[in-house]
């Protein structure tokens, strides 16, 4: 995170990451496409022929709170995943406020996704951080192909995990705004808390995740957006102090297709 | 792309909020795009940088301009204008007019990249498209003749306020995108050196770390070898006396024994025999690793240290039925050896070839000079034989048996210490497993190598060869 107090400033990072071929460049691409032109930048890839991610990509998102306001910018980067691109990946990661990490839902990428997540690890240990340090969600990608984690099993890892888990769908969108509105509100949670932002620049947590659902011209409500989380509901107000302990059992209703619940005012 | 690399850069972080529109773009590049504006619109552009740094400029002098630049408070009139048009604010719209009083309009337009403001752009002097009068502003200067006046303004470029604006967001639009490109190949390159130099200080950091790994374990084996050298010694010094007494005993230096009394005491010296040649083993393995064994090199015939030492196992050899043969060419030079040492080489592999040979085989020394330089290949084709003729001749003296061989996969692992293909072999032919170290070490000890190859049809070929000054080759 960044912030200039003379410009009224913040800029916040968030960090796709993953195993090759999990669907981080996919993410992106629907999250442009997803908002508006007015808070969006241009969609900037750095890839081979192949479009395999070769340094990173990187989504800019900016808008103002209030005419006179602070300005907050996101920019939104993915990781090259191809093993290989092992010392990009921890240059992309510095400054992270909050990872996405997508996962591959295939059985057979099960693994990959293990080696990928402990790769998150070591390298964030090499920046002196660890997991905890780092405001994480979880996306299980591509709901869509066969031979996939069952929504069951999924749910049942979700309820021992730490992070909240989103499905998604990326190719067709499903699924890109709820895990980047979930990463957005625990980061912000966690940098609120760091920070005191609502004191230093007048944003409070209340009117933040409303403001960017607005200003990036999002139609699904943000509460239902919200609700999609697996295991726990990620407006659940513990992670505004996502340090502490998890309570157990204070899961919500998990799972796509569940009621709305009045979630994203903590 | 001149920016300067920061040590803390790094992607999507704060790169952005210096970043210059002439960092972006070339200015040859930003003057093409000004032009090109220009003539199709025939209406002058400049643009600035965010710091009031003139980047591009193609306006050209207007009648008008000339005319009253040509009456003194004209001049001054005209100064104060455009010096207030270039420091005017785009304002919050991010676009503003700015008049003068001959009656043209400047607009002045914000430049943005990612919301930033990076410069600005102003476009004119225009004649606004509703203008019909000559503006008193203009009459009013001292000097100025209105019907000229009039003549010259008629032949400004004209434009309506909204065309202006069009021009303004084409440009806008066209200059993001030559800034995003800009700003890409900034971030790529940006990128690819950070990547390059992680990479760089990850490797190096590896190889640190190996070298330290490779420091302590030759530590390791220095200490090892050094505690063997020890240990061995230590061992012969009693060895030596149990052996010498159970010689006395057998001799019947202490009184008569009976024949029972007399296999138990051959037996114990028998057995302690080995365990000596175990320990002699040993310690000569473990002064060759260490480097402390001496080496006194002679100039010897391979045929004198050949026939010393077929002379030692002969009496083996005879024992096993097995032949004995040299074929050692009349040609083969003269080498520089330790001849003990290397008597020692052939002793070695001569009793392994008896050991494994079945009785009624052949082994045969066979010696010739080469000229081919580290030839592993089971045959010495000629290839490039001037380029591979190393300066010293090399010798090849080959150890052939009629024996069970050694199978292709474990011909490099027979020189490794105590290593034995078939350790059951151990209970039939006795050893320890440490001949063909010896041997090895032995041999590069003089510069030379050795290899095993198979004996066609049946059996092994051990092949050694040295420099025949025994030194290790030149450059190496
Ligand atoms: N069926 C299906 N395919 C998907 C989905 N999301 C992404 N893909 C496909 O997966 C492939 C890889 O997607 P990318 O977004 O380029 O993967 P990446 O994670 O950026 O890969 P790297 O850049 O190599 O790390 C592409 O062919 C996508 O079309 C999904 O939800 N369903
Ligand atoms: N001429 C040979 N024919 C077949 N096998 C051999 C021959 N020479 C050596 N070997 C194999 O290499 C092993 C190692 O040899 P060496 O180091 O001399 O120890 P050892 O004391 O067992 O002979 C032997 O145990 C044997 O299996
Ligand atoms: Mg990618």
């Amino acid at each position: 995170m960044q912030i200039n107090f003379a410009a009224k400033e913040l800029t916040i990072k968030l960090v796709y990451y993953g195993p090759a071929l999990s669907g981080k460049t996919t993410n992106l691409k629907s999250l442009h496409a997803l908002t508006s032109k007015e808070a969006r930048g241009r969609l900037m890839t750095l890839e081979t022929k192949d479009d395999r991610t070769l340094f990173f990509d990187m989504l800019p998102l900016a808008f103002k709170a209030k005419d006179g306001g602070a300005s907050l910018r996101i920019k939104v980067l993915t990781v090259p995943g191809q093993v290989v691109h092992g010392s990009t990946r921890r240059l992309v990661l510095q400054g992270a406020d909050g990872i996405l990490f997508v996962a591959d839902s295939q059985v057979s990428e099960t693994e990959n996704n293990a080696a990928s997540f402990l790769d998150l690890r070591s390298n964030l240990k090499e920046l002196g951080l660890t997991m905890r340090d780092m405001p994480t969600v979880i996306q299980f990608n591509k709901r869509d192909l066969p031979n996939i984690r069952s929504q069951e099993e999924i749910e049942g890892m979700a309820k021992k995990g730490r992070e909240p888990i989103f499905l998604a769908r990326a190719v067709d969108g499903d699924g890109v705004l709820e895990s980047f509105f979930g990463l957005l509100k625990i980061t912000w949670s966690r940098l609120e808390a760091e920070n005191q932002l609502e004191r230093t620049l007048g944003l409070s947590a209340a009117e933040v995740l409303p403001l960017a659902h607005e200003k990036l011209g999002v139609e699904k409500p943000l509460s239902e957006l919200l609700s999609k989380s697996l295991g726990f509901a990620i407006s659940d107000p513990r992670f505004d102090a996502p340090r502490g302990p998890r309570v157990p059992g204070a899961g919500g209703i998990p799972g796509v297709g569940s009621a709305p619940r009045t979630g994203g005012k903590p | 792309m001149n920016t300067p690399q920061r040590q803390s850069w790094r992607p999507g972080g704060e790169e952005l909020s210096d970043v210059k529109l002439e960092d972006l773009v070339s200015r040859e590049g930003l003057l093409e795009l000004v032009e090109s504006v220009v003539d199709l619109f025939g209406i002058p552009i400049r643009v600035y940088s965010a710091s009031n740094g003139l980047l591009a400029d193609a306006a050209h002098d207007q009648e008008v301009c000339n005319y009253v630049n040509t009456f003194g408070s004209g001049r001054t009139l005209c100064g104060t204008t455009v010096s207030a048009a270039k420091s005017a604010s785009p304002g919050e719209t991010g676009s503003a007019l700015h008049a003068c009083f001959t009656g043209n309009s400047y607009r002045i337009v914000a430049l943005e990249y990612e919301t930033r403001n990076v410069g600005r752009l102003i476009i004119g002097p225009y004649l606004p498209a509703a203008t019909v009068e000559v503006p008193l502003t203009l009459t009013a200067v001292e000097g100025v003749e209105p019907e000229k006046a009039r003549v010259y303004l008629a032949r400004m470029p004209r434009a309506k306020e909204d065309t202006i604006q069009r021009i303004a967001d084409h440009f806008k639009r066209a200059l993001d995108l030559i800034m995003f490109a800009g700003h890409k190949t900034f971030l790529t390159s940006q990128m690819h050196l950070a990547a390059v130099t992680e990479s760089f200080r990850e490797m190096q950091e590896k190889n640190r770390r190996l070298e330290e790994a490779n420091t302590r374990l030759r530590e390791l084996d220095r200490l090892k070898s050094n505690f063997l050298a020890t240990v061995s010694h230590e061992l012969r010094t009693p060895l030596t006396s149990i052996i010498g007494y159970s010689e006395m005993l057998s001799e019947g230096l202490a009184g008569d024994m009976n024949q029972e009394q007399r296999e138990f005491v051959l037996t114990i010296r028998e057995k302690g025999e080995q365990l000596l040649g175990l320990i002699s083993g040993l310690l000569d393995l473990s002064k060759l690793e260490s480097g402390t064994l001496s080496v006194k090199r002679k100039v010897v015939s391979v045929r004198s240290i050949a026939d010393t030492a077929l002379s030692t196992v002969a009496p083996n050899a005879k024992k096993k039925g097995v032949n004995l043969a040299t074929n050692i060419a009349s040609s083969v030079v003269d080498i520089t050896v330790d001849p003990d040492r290397f008597r020692q080489v052939f002793i070695n592999l001569l009793d392994n070839a008896i050991k494994f040979t079945p009785e009624n085989g052949t082994i045969t020394i066979v010696a010739k000079n080469i000229g081919m330089m580290e030839s592993d290949g089971e045959d010495d084709d000629q290839d490039g034989f001037s380029l591979l003729t190393p300066v010293d001749p090399r010798i090849e003296i080959r150890i052939l048996d009629t024996g069970i061989g050694i199978p292709q996969n474990e011909r490099a692992k027979v020189f490794d210490a105590f290593y034995q293909v078939d350790s059951s072999s151990t209970r039939e032919f006795g050893g320890t497993g440490l001949g063909l170290s010896i041997v090895k070490r032995l041999v590069e000890a003089h510069g030379g190598t050795v290899h095993v190859e198979g004996n066609e049809p049946q059996g092994t070929a051990f092949v050694v060869r040295i420099p025949a000054s025994g030194m290790p080759p030149r450059g190496t």
